[in-house]
């Protein structure tokens, strides 16, 4: 992997979001079952992304995991337009969500679709990325051009969140979209 | 006491997914009188023209945020004895320390529970019914 003149490369792990208005940076993390949902106003020119996995079992997330889903993404939102971003001009390139282990429910599948009900939900245009599928994936994001790299990797192991606390229990049963 | 089904309640979120998520929470409590707005400049023009009992309001939005929303409710008459709680991502104590300031009567923290939403209202309303 080369690296531009001056670039500066900022890694991040499940359960945390970036945001930089800085055209030298780059977003890099590691994706396996996890979702990382690239955003960026192209006028404010200003992007961010997220790394996500919702705990869930054969049917999916479950209804307060999703709820702690939405709340990372608004993170990440709240992040974007602290920085200038408009929501109503923001664009969305998705990535991660494999099925890393066969046999065992396809939460990786699960939590892509959680991004994009969400996204849709929230008017915001996927205009690009790359979901399912086996492998892991590195992925590069350049926040300010909405450039966005993948390579696929043969093992990621998917750490655990930094700092998500997931909901208390009695969450009510709510359904979401 | 209060009975859940005569109180006016106002949710305030730039989110729609949030909105709904709250919306959904209320109406298991059994609220079921609600408006909606999607940031605190809509929610402001709203209240004004017709008043609620309670507000619950996101912090970070554009146009105008929580606290904006709530600082100027308390200083336009009909408005200013309006219930207001907080519903932020990230409560930090200076938040909840101005926002203490100015008039606000709870917060909720994100990701929120309903069994949280409605101990919150209910510090504030008293038992519901």
């Amino acid at each position: 992997m080369t690296r531009a003149a001056g670039e500066r490369r900022i890694n991040f792990v499940q359960g945390e979001f970036k945001v930089s208005d800085d055209p030298h940076v780059v977003l890099t993390t590691l994706l396996g079952s996890c979702v990382g949902a690239c955003l960026r106003d192209p006028v404010a020119g200003v992007g961010g992304m997220n790394h996500f996995l919702l705990p869930g079992g054969e049917v999916g997330p479950s209804k307060e995991s999703e709820r702690l889903g939405v709340h990372l993404m608004e993170l990440l939102l709240n992040g974007l337009m602290r920085q200038g971003a408009q929501r109503d001009r923001l664009e969305a390139k998705l990535f991660g969500g494999a099925r890393m282990m066969s046999g065992l429910s396809d939460i990786g599948r699960k939590n892509a679709e959680f991004a994009k009900r969400f996204l849709a939900y929230e008017g915001i245009k996927i205009v690009g990325g790359d979901t399912g599928g086996e492998h892991g994936r590195r992925i590069q994001f350049w926040p300010v051009t909405g450039r966005a790299l993948q390579s696929y990797i043969s093992k990621v192991v998917d750490t655990p969140p930094s700092r998500v606390v997931a909901p208390r229990a009695n969450a009510g049963d709510v359904d979401l979209f | 006491m209060a009975a859940a089904n005569k109180l006016e309640v106002m949710v305030v979120d730039d989110t729609s997914v949030s909105r709904m998520l709250m919306t959904e929470s209320l109406q298991e409590i059994g609220i079921t009188n609600l408006a909606l707005a999607k940031d605190g400049a809509e929610a402001l023009t709203q209240l004004k023209a017709k008043p609620v009992h309670l507000v619950i309001s996101d912090q970070y939005m554009p146009n105008l945020d929580g606290l904006g929303l709530l600082k100027a409710l308390r200083g336009h008459g009909p408005t200013a004895k309006i219930g207001f709680i907080l519903v932020t991502g990230s409560p930090e104590k200076s938040l909840v320390d101005r926002g203490r300031q100015i008039g606000l009567n709870n917060f909720i923290a994100k990701p929120f529970t309903t069994k949280a939403i409605r101990a919150a209202i209910e510090a504030v309303v008293g038992r519901l019914t």
